[in-house]
Formats: C-alpha cells, structure tokens, sequence
C-alpha cells in the first residue's frame, strides 16, 4: 500500500507543476461554459421547463470546473506501450494495475482540483441565472463530495479499462476516441443529462458514466432528495468494484499474453 | 499555378502514405463519425425537449449546424498542417528547413500535412445541412446555392485565418498556446447556432473580432427566409467577405511574425 501512496504523491506534486497550462485551461472552460450557459438561457425564455433554470447553469458550471477529471490521460503510458518501455514497469515489485490506477488518480484529481476551484470561485460570483447556485444544504454538500470521491475512483477505473484495449490494439487513437466520446455524451458534459428526454432518464442514470459527475451534480443541487442518497452511494460503489475487477481482469490477461515493443 | 500543381502534388503523396494502414484509418475516420454523429445527437436532443430556438424552427437549426460542420471541419482537413504540424515545427527547429526552400512558408506548411479523417464530420454535417433544408423548408434557386457556396468557401478562410493567430503566438512563445483556440472552438459551439442566442457581449464578440455571424449566419438567414436584423440581400453577399478580410490580415501578421522567429533547434 505505502508503495502506491507514494506514487499517488509523486504524481500529484508533477500535476502541479504546470501552473500556467492550468491558467488556461481554466480561461477555455470559463468562456465554453458562459456561451453554454447564454444558449440554455434563449431556449429556456423559449419553452420553461419543470427544473428550475439555476439548476441547469449550476449543472454547467460543476461539468466545467470537473472538466480535467474526465478528459486526462497518461500519455506516459501509453508511449511506453508503444516503444516497449513497459518491460521495465513489469519488473517493479508491485501490481501493473494499481501502480497506474494510482498514477491516474493523482492526475485527475490534481488537474481538476487546479482547475476546478479558481474557476467555482468565479462562478459563485456571477449575477445570479448566470453563475452557481449555492448547494441544496450542507448535507447536500458533504453527500456530494463523497459522491465525488466515489466518481473519481469510477472514472480512474474507467480509464485504466481503455487502456487495456489500449495495448491490446497498440493503435490507442481510434479506441479512445470513442470511448471518450461516449463518456463526454454520457457523463452530461455535452448536454446535462438532466435535459436528456424523461424516459431516458432510469438507463442513462443507471450507467456507470452518470456516477462520475452527474450523481455527485445532481445530489449538489438536490435534484437527489437525501432520503436516497444512500442508495446513490451505493449505485456509485458498486459500479467502481465492477469496473475495478474487470480492469483487473482485463491488465491480467493482457500481461500474460503481452507482446513487447521495440528493440 | 505552379504552387496549386505543388499543392495537388503533395495531397496526393499525403494520401497514399494516409492510406497505408486502412485499418488504423477506417478505425479513426469511424471515431471521427461517431464523434460528431454526438454533437449532432445533442442538437436533436435539445430541440426535442425545446421545440425551438427564438424565432428558428427545427429545419433551421439542423441547417445551421451543418452549415458550422461543414465548413469547420473542411479547415481542419485542409488547413491540418497549421492546426496541427505548426508548433511542433516551431518547437522542434524543423521550421528551419522550409525557410531555405524557395516557396512561401506558409504553402510549404499547408502542403506539409492533410487530414483525410474528417471527411466523416463532414458527412455529418451534409447531413444535417439536408435534412434542415428539407424540414425548414429551403425552396433551392441558383441565388441561394450561390450564397451557400460562398459561405462555406469564406468560413474556411475564417477559421483558417483564426487558427493562425495560434500560429503566431506560437513563433514569439515556442510553446503552442491553446488559449488562442478558445476563439476558433468557442466559436464553433457558439456558433452552431444563430448568433441572435447570445447576449451581446458575445454577438459582439463573434460578429465583429471573429465574424462567424457575418459569414455564416446573415446568408444563411437569408436562404431561410428570415433574414437577420431585416438586411437586404446584396449585404448576404457582401457581409462574408470579412471571413477572407480576416484571413488576409492574419497572414499579414504571420508574415511579420516570422521576421521575429528564432530557432530553437540545434
């Protein structure tokens, strides 16, 4: 265990290093997120719809800020597959699996961290129907940040899934283009899935790519009554187990059977 | 001529050498598809919960959709070797080696790279082009195929000339600066739909510095029928001009620019 941690810490001290990338990451996230926020605004004085308006810019404004969590891979990784540098890390006395689930751990969560908080910030200071709304109620509050931490876990081992098909194929451009897409669809960052049509809503929520940052959002604005908080955690859990064994079992398989690169 | 025979010459070769791995490149073009399918499906979403946008109906909106997918990504094809190539050229020193041959930088560039990929982002927004003049509905003239051609060949220049303000930033800082392309990608999102959405800051912002409104919008009210702020005609033709304008400026700039550049290879 002592041996993942401090790779979660050297890996999250590198992510900080790039202060002015962050500075402009946020300055994209904050314009994408007002041109968002001014289109919902003309097709809402269109047609008003049953949730409440700061809910939706709340919902922007919380896919923005954790935009980083979604969006981040190890590219070390995936060049040491391609030049067959990974023979090195299978001679580490240490699982292949959590060694990297660490490394993207750390990486999300300091990327968005970095990125995140500057940019809530701004948002609490928009005029109101523009910025953030203030969370539901502090137990809203705390239960979204579990929520959250559990979606980090989800969304770590979701990467660390496509990056077994990653060095399955070696060609990792195709294969992660789509799964990213279907996690930016999915996830709402595209489109709140709080606006998805209604009948949609028991499967889309019900999929593991709702439990990284629309659970959390939804149980934040309290779209979630607190009364079933409990059994959204639960949701959450059991989806990041899943996803953690199948990861596991795929990283098995795929070392057992592993061609290396290069030479 | 013989910078456009130089131009063919190079797209060609860029193609075949593309199309070496056909399984890598049908895998990546089906993402490209499946991509932007997901930026379409999202638009569908939105009017099927919102029934309209304003004073624009459905039809409306797939057309301007289309008409933004089209045209973006007809640049990013073509235009690839400054979107892409540029700042590692820049960062690499390997710009160096176009500045001896005896052709202009910038064609060199162009000619240096070409993504055939797009060409699935491009269907899609044929699509929705034709499915929006279907549902709108667009009754076809020779006039309003004309403004539609116009637009897309003068957003192409917009953009291109967008994408090279990064250019420019890159040769002074080295590094590419993804700041820069808040304009051109925020512009695509924006823009994807009518600029009268906007509160004025942004319509400001995207009819004026960076006129997709001008290029896009006012011919494409125009051939829907509703033409924006009540302008005549001949301004449908007239106002796209800016897309070229623009262009015509950035390369001024990009030209100045690169007196200024160093290299940074060894």
């Amino acid at each position: 265990m002592r041996a993942y941690l401090s790779v979660f810490r050297l890996r999250r001290r590198l992510e900080t290093q790039y202060r002015g990338a962050a500075l402009g990451g946020i300055i994209c996230q904050v314009f994408f997120g007002l041109i968002l926020i001014a289109l919902y605004r003309a097709l809402y004085a269109g047609k008003p719809q049953a949730l409440p308006f700061p809910h939706v810019a709340t919902y922007v404004w919380l896919q923005q800020a954790f935009f980083r969590m979604l969006l981040a891979s190890d590219a070390d990784l995936m060049d040491k597959i391609r030049t067959g540098g990974i023979a090195c890390d299978l001679c580490r006395p240490v699982n292949l699996y959590g060694f990297y689930y660490a490394r993207i751990l750390a990486q999300k969560l300091m990327g968005s961290l970095l990125r995140g908080v500057p940019m809530l910030v701004f948002a609490a200071l928009l005029p109101e129907g523009w910025g953030i709304a203030p969370p539901a109620s502090l137990p809203a509050l705390l239960l979204s940040l579990a929520a959250l931490a559990l979606g980090l876990g989800c969304v770590s081992a979701l990467e660390n899934i496509t990056m077994a098909f990653t060095m399955r194929t070696l060609d990792f451009r195709g294969m992660q283009a789509m799964l990213n897409l279907l996690m930016m669809v999915l996830s709402g960052n595209i489109l709140p899935l709080t606006l998805f049509p209604d009948s949609w809503q028991p499967v889309i929520t019900a999929l593991p790519y709702a439990q990284l940052l629309d659970a959390p959002i939804r149980l934040y604005t309290g779209e979630y009554a607190l009364s079933r908080a409990g059994g959204i955690l639960l949701i959450q859990a059991a989806w990041t187990a899943a996803l953690i064994l199948l990861g596991l079992a795929m990283w098995h398989k795929n070392q057992r059977r592993m061609i290396i690169q290069g030479g | 001529m013989d910078t456009i025979r130089l131009y063919l010459r190079s797209m060609a070769m860029l193609m075949k050498s593309q199309l070496q791995y056909p399984a890598s490149f049908l895998m990546q073009t089906l993402a490209q598809l499946v991509m932007e399918g997901g930026e379409l499906m999202a638009v569908i979403l939105l009017i099927d919960r919102f029934d309209r946008l304003n004073q624009w109906m459905p039809g409306d909106l797939y057309f301007c959709f289309g008409l933004m997918s089209v045209s973006f990504y007809l640049t990013e094809c073509f235009g690839r070797g400054i979107t892409g190539n540029f700042p590692s050229m820049v960062r690499t020193g390997q710009l160096d080696t176009l500045l001896l041959r005896p052709r202009g930088v910038l064609t060199q560039v162009l000619c240096s790279a070409v993504d055939p990929r797009r060409i699935a982002c491009i269907a899609v927004g044929t699509v929705s082009l034709v499915m929006g003049s279907r549902m709108a509905p667009v009754l076809w003239t020779p006039v309003k195929a004309l403004l539609l051609a116009e637009s897309v060949f003068c957003a192409f220049w917009l953009i291109l000339g967008l994408f090279l303000i990064e250019a420019v930033l890159c040769i002074h800082s080295v590094r590419s600066v993804e700041v820069a392309n808040a304009l051109t990608y925020g512009g695509r999102s924006a823009c994807q739909y009518p600029i009268d959405t906007y509160p004025r800051p942004l319509r400001v912002l995207f009819t004026v510095v960076a006129p997709f409104a001008l290029v896009m919008h006012v011919p494409a009210s125009h051939i829907l029928g509703k033409p924006l702020f009540q302008w005549p005609l001949w301004t449908a033709f007239l106002a796209p001009l800016s897309g070229i304008a623009l262009f015509g400026v950035m390369y001024l700039v990009f030209r100045r620019a690169m007196r200024f550049y160093r290299s940074a290879g060894s």
